[in-house]
């Protein structure tokens, strides 16, 4: 096995009065996507500042391209893009790309062509000169996240990238994370929505109040927690779906959205039994069929109810988005 | 350190960039001119010609004596001689309202008897103008005095001289050539100078954490470079702001004093009064004094301000926040006339020990007299101490402070964010 490109250590912090990471290990292999998924206040963030070196941990130790060392001493090969996100208003475009990529070790000089190809990708060449105050919230964060990718760096460690993005911004993001994949770079990126890190992680680690609960490869994940996982929408019509589905001895678990359910069988029950009972209830199914689990669902179970509302308001948020 | 570098230089161009540090730097030079204008206009002023009528209510007629002696002793005056009658002031006040007369002058016996006299006019505030007729008026009736005694006014004019107090500064061993008036003026000058600028530009420091710290870009910034380093970064970076906006203003300065003649023309004013403005002469150990306490006066109050930048969550709270350090660089401001009017009393050589204060209380001192070499050592030493300490505890408030979020900490909290590693 390849050494891992970042190595969490049992590493926890604590600040008055709670607990915010406890003791988590984990592991990026190299040239991954892996998502690091939680609800708000899981320790996302605090876990990727003490990556960075912005806290120190209470216990334990952060290793980053299998050697000790912060944040600071290996700023060159990391790219960082915070949660709460920011640029100096005042400045121009390109002088803050300039800036931002002298803090990552580059000459003025190597950057300028970078910074300038990025714009022109981005579609923001026009752009440049501009002060970062005309800019639109969608542009800025375009700005960001070049900074955030400019000096080429291996590891790529982005806190929340798609909050408060546009369809359209979300859809370029996406690509350009996939196409750093592509060439072999490592991301490791925190998400509270799950739809996001379904499409595009190899590798996720969902916490839940500091702690671990899930570590795995996505594909790894599915067949774990899948199995007997069953689909259910209905064509206006419920009928008495609502009885079959509180019944023990077929269902085990269920999200009921109204007009669409996912349903854990019952140990014992088989999926023909469900739909003679759905169909005898006088409920009328648009589509019926045996899945692997979302994994918003395997996060619902997971990290439970009080998890699961946040993070599904959030989800509704993003859909609405 | 290259990082370091790229901070000074952000800091530097975009402060230079703004349109406040070009209205700042112009506004310099404008207002020094205006000064040198107000000086040359007052200057002007004291040469010019005044029309005044005496009112003559002397009974043994000396009056007419008096008038004429005036107008020989100060010929800018025009003396007209009116008799004393009940209707004459009213009509002369008309006059002078009407500006045909600048005022007038009532003399009586008392005048005589008593050195009684009044003087009313639209020119009582020039104090140049009243001090010059008092004096004329006091010499005349000095002299009509004396002749009633009998003594021959030839004898009274030749007994009488007018003296003039030049007064010089005399520093180690030798006498400098500079007047009293100029050592005041400069020390005067450099405190204004030191004070505005230690406080503009500390504040420039500050208002950049904050702008840093409420964007969060500090985040990145602090991944990619030591908090200290960032922090010496922005101080440096402000601080050679400060130094570039100094020189062009002293050098502006000089050059428009070298070029008053020029402005003088420019304004159409009458410059054969002479005098105009004097630009006081600066020794070069003056030079050195000034630069040495004003670089490290800027930072000690650097650090505190970024120290408060970082531990305010907006404006408003760094704005109270940094009122108690604007109020600590008040005080030696204040104590400036303290320290002129005795610059050797223990009040004085307090300040020079006290690093707060001392940036602005030595130079100050300096100009005004010369300073022990134990008392510029040992402040140099407690100055120089007290920035590494300052910095050094300064640089853990930022540390802490710039990550922090939510509610101002209280002094515990930043007692305990200096203490913890």
């Amino acid at each position: 096995m390849t050494t891992a490109i970042l190595d969490l250590d049992r590493v926890t912090k604590r600040f008055a009065g709670h607990t915010a990471v406890d003791a988590l290990s984990l592991s990026v292999p190299p040239g991954v996507i892996y998502g690091l998924l939680g609800p708000n206040g899981a320790g996302k963030s605090t876990t990727i500042r003490m990556i960075m070196n912005i806290y120190v941990p209470d216990t334990g130790a952060v290793r980053l391209f299998g050697s000790a060392g912060s944040g600071q001493d290996h700023s060159a090969r990391i790219g960082y893009l915070p949660e709460e996100r920011g640029l100096y208003a005042k400045m121009r475009v390109l002088d803050v790309l300039l800036f931002l990529a002298e803090m990552k070790g580059m000459g003025r000089r190597a950057a300028r062509p970078k910074a300038l190809e990025w714009l022109e990708r981005l579609g923001l060449a026009d752009w440049r000169l501009r002060k970062v105050n005309e800019l639109s919230k969608g542009m800025e964060q375009k700005v960001q996240f070049i900074s955030t990718v400019l000096h080429d760096p291996d590891l790529v460690i982005l806190d929340e990238p798609f909050s408060g993005l546009d369809p359209v911004n979300a859809a370029v993001m996406r690509e350009t994370v996939l196409d750093l994949r592509r060439r072999g770079k490592t991301i490791l990126f925190s998400t509270h929505i799950m739809e996001h890190a379904e499409k595009l992680c190899d590798h996720i680690c969902i916490i839940a109040r500091g702690k671990k609960l899930v570590d795995d490869r996505l594909a790894r994940v599915k067949e774990t927690y899948g199995g007997r996982h069953l689909i259910v929408a209905f064509d206006g019509n419920q009928g008495n779906a609502a009885g079959v589905f509180a019944d023990a001895r077929l269902v085990a678990k269920v999200q009921d959205f109204g007009q669409y359910a996912e349903l854990e069988l019952a140990p014992s029950a088989e999926a023909q039994e469900i739909l003679k009972a759905l169909v005898g209830s006088g409920a009328r199914l648009s589509r019926f069929e045996l899945a692997a689990p979302s994994l918003h669902k395997i996060f619902v179970d997971l990290a439970g109810p009080a998890a699961a509302a946040v993070a599904q308001r959030s989800e509704t948020e993003a859909v609405r988005a | 350190m290259r990082k370091v570098v790229a901070v000074i230089r952000r800091e530097f161009v975009e402060r230079v960039r703004t349109k406040w540090f070009w209205i700042g730097t112009i506004l310099g030079p404008v207002f020094f001119g205006g000064m040198i204008l107000l000086q040359l206009l007052l200057a002007s002023r004291r040469g010019g010609e005044r029309w005044v009528a005496v009112v003559d209510g002397t009974t043994t007629g000396a009056g007419g004596r008096l008038v004429e002696g005036l107008s020989t002793v100060i010929r800018r005056f025009h003396f007209t001689r009116i008799q004393d009658s009940p209707s004459v002031p009213d009509s002369l006040t008309r006059a002078v309202v009407a500006k045909g007369l600048h005022g007038f002058l009532v003399i009586s016996d008392s005048t005589l008897e008593a050195g009684k006299a009044e003087y009313r006019g639209s020119n009582v505030s020039s104090m140049a103008d009243m001090r010059e007729l008092e004096a004329a008026l006091s010499r005349q009736v000095f002299a009509i005095r004396l002749e009633r005694q009998g003594i021959d006014p030839a004898i009274v004019r030749e007994a009488e001289i007018r003296l003039q107090l030049a007064t010089l500064k005399i520093t180690d061993k030798k006498v400098t050539g500079e007047s009293g008036e100029e050592a005041f003026s400069l020390a005067f000058g450099m405190a204004i100078v030191l004070f505005m600028a230690i406080l503009l530009y500390g504040i420039n420091v500050m208002s950049s954490v904050l702008e840093e710290k409420t964007t969060r870009i500090v985040e990145v910034l602090v991944s990619s470079l030591r908090p200290f380093e960032l922090m010496l970064g922005k101080v440096i970076g402000a601080g050679a702001v400060g130094i570039v906006q100094l020189t062009v203003w002293l050098l502006s300065v000089k050059f428009l004093a070298a070029q008053q003649g020029r402005l003088a023309a420019f304004a159409g004013l009458d410059q054969s009064g002479g005098a105009g403005f004097h630009l006081p002469r600066v020794p070069v150990g003056t030079l050195v004094v000034f630069i040495t306490y004003f670089l490290l006066g800027y930072f000690l109050y650097a650090a505190i301000f970024a120290a408060v930048g970082a531990m305010s969550g907006n404006e408003q709270e760094a704005r109270q926040a940094q009122m108690p350090v604007s109020l600590l660089l008040i005080v030696p401001y204040i104590s400036i006339f303290g320290i002129l009017n005795d610059p050797n009393s223990s009040f004085a050589t307090w300040l020079t020990f006290i690093p707060f204060w001392s940036p602005i209380a030595v130079p100050v001192r300096w100009a005004a007299s010369p300073i022990p070499v134990t008392d510029l050592v040992g402040s140099l030493a407690v100055l120089g101490v007290s920035v590494v300490g300052v910095t050094w505890l300064a640089a853990r408030v930022y540390r802490v402070g710039i990550l922090m979020t939510g509610k101002r900490p209280s002094l515990r909290e930043i007692f305990r964010w200096v203490t913890t590693t």
